[in-house]
């Protein structure tokens, strides 16, 4: 199943997707935009919030909901920090966090350990032999021949990992996954961070390692640009703020009695696009086979739309929301489900919400059943979304 | 493009402190438009980190990476009105500032040249 939602939203004075600081000036994001004036086609620069802080503002929102559900969350991810297996060292906590990965992965303990043993030892005498002073890679080597040690003859090894959890990651990331001790390949390393991480299942990753591995993301998200027809009303300006600091007795170092900075804030009634392929969750994009089993693949789903229905019901997404949340909210929202994907027109149209529909009446001639709704007046977003969620659920698929 | 040089000054001061958006806008732009509104936000920005540099012998100064950058001169008004005349003239202008701000200086600045 794939869902579609279109959103605008009002947002006056909003700080949401600030790009730098200059000096006392902090800017907000621009883009440049296509619009109509007179008949002629002209571009502007209109305040903007980029696909990638919606993104990490959806993940932050699924790293609660699959917590709250018990679904699993790798370390990294559960700390708002989605490095997302980047390298060996990202990827090797996967490899010992849950036992089944772990049971997989390291079934010869023993001539794990002793490979692993002989090439930190090689290491180990090369850095002594140095002309070059590096003690601390000394040292740091010592540390993980003791572990690998301790590990080749631990009654519980997983749990000695678990316990150095730091030297772990990197003597496996460094040593046995670089130097191919362990027996990984793509679809292996693909199925260890999938069953490890709700989150990079769902938000993709990127393991730049040997061999590099990808996964698409499940969701696709739009920039959040000004609709079309209020574009050229849309602002970005700065204000201006002062901190005070009580003196006595002169200046105290640097700081000067009153500390004056700028904000730009924009204000526009802004659209964007969310896009979540639920038939890709849980399942491999090396294979296109299931990595997780039915019922755990359904929570997945589930959270997904939970974290979607949360982030766009709480307007917790975007920077600066401690001074500047935006004042205004959701002005409406069209949502589609339907059987293979399918994109909601974009909601910086006017007539996006007829034509979408149109679109899906085209799809049901082929056969497709479909879901479709709008906010009104009377229907808020939030139950739009809650029958979205229900249909999902009617159809078995959550 | 000697008298742009205050214009490539600033731009390459961006450079060194890895903020390559104005030059790459400047740069990469088709018409005039785009280069307008980005040498407004690049100088607004540059006047910001301007003011509130250290100084020291060597002139203004910002610390980035525990490196010291000096911060060049402010472009004069007449420096920045014959550039954009320039660009609205001939867009290529602008491309060739911006390659010009990219490449490594023939002379080394030991200093941010002065106010």
């Amino acid at each position: 199943m794939f869902l579609s939602v279109g959103v605008r939203f009002e947002a006056n004075v909003e700080a949401l997707n600030m790009v730098e600081t200059a000096g006392n000036y902090s800017k907000h994001r621009r883009v440049p935009y296509l619009v109509e004036e007179d008949g002629k086609l002209k571009s502007v620069y209109v305040p903007a919030v980029s696909g990638e802080s919606l993104a990490h503002a959806y993940q932050e929102h699924l790293v609660r909901e699959a917590l709250g559900m018990g679904l699993p969350v790798c370390d990294d991810c559960a700390k708002g920090e989605f490095f997302k297996s980047m390298d060996e060292v990202h990827l090797a906590p996967k490899l010992f966090l849950l036992d089944r990965v772990f049971k997989t992965v390291f079934r010869d303990v023993t001539t794990v350990s002793d490979e692993t043993l002989r090439i930190l030892n090689e290491e180990l005498e090369k850095a002594k032999k140095s002309k070059k002073l590096n003690e601390e890679k000394i040292a740091q080597l010592k540390s993980y021949i003791e572990l690998i040690q301790r590990f080749k003859n631990a009654d519980n090894p997983r749990a000695l990992f678990i316990q150095h959890k730091s030297v772990a990651s990197q003597v496996i990331g460094n040593y046995m996954i670089k130097k191919n001790i362990l027996d990984l390949s793509p679809y292996t390393i693909e199925e260890i961070i999938v069953k490890n991480c709700t989150i990079e299942d769902i938000g993709g990753f990127m393991y730049a390692g040997s061999p590099p591995v990808r996964r698409s993301s499940v969701f696709q998200v739009s920039y959040a640009l000004p609709i079309k027809s209020m574009a050229l009303f849309a602002t970005a300006e700065p204000q201006l703020h002062a901190r005070h600091a009580q003196m006595e007795g002169g200046k105290k170092g640097n700081v000067s009695e009153q500390m004056i900075y700028y904000v730009e804030t924009g204000t526009a009634l802004y659209g964007f696009t969310f896009n979540l392929d639920l038939d890709a969750i849980g399942v491999s994009a090396i294979t296109s086979k299931p990595i997780l089993d039915e019922d755990e693949i359904k929570k997945r789903r589930e959270a997904a739309l939970k974290a979607l229905f949360r982030m766009l019901s709480s307007a917790q997404f975007g920077a600066k929301l401690s001074r500047f949340f935006p004042v205004g909210g959701i002005t409406e929202l069209v949502v589609s489900v339907t059987e293979h994907p399918f994109v909601v027109t974009s909601p910086i149209y006017d007539d996006y919400a007829e034509k979408t529909e149109k679109r899906l009446k085209v799809l049901e001639s082929f056969g497709e059943s479909y879901f479709y709704a709008k906010s009104s007046g009377e229907k808020l977003p939030e139950e739009v979304l809650k029958e979205a969620i229900e249909y999902i659920r009617e159809k078995g698929h959550i | 493009m000697e008298e742009f040089r205050g214009i490539v000054n600033m731009l390459r001061f961006f450079v060194r402190t890895k903020n390559f958006g104005y030059v790459d806008r400047i740069g990469n732009a088709l018409t005039p438009e785009p280069v307008e509104v980005a040498l407004l936000e690049a100088m607004r920005a540059f006047r910001s980190i301007w003011e509130s540099a250290k100084t020291d012998e060597g002139g203004r100064y910002i610390e980035k990476d525990g490196e010291k950058i000096y911060v060049p001169k402010i472009p004069s008004d007449s420096e920045v009105e014959n550039f954009l005349n320039a660009v609205r003239e001939n867009i290529r202008i602008a491309k060739r500032v911006a390659t010009l701000a990219l490449a490594y200086p023939s002379k080394k600045e030991k200093n941010g040249g002065g106010e």
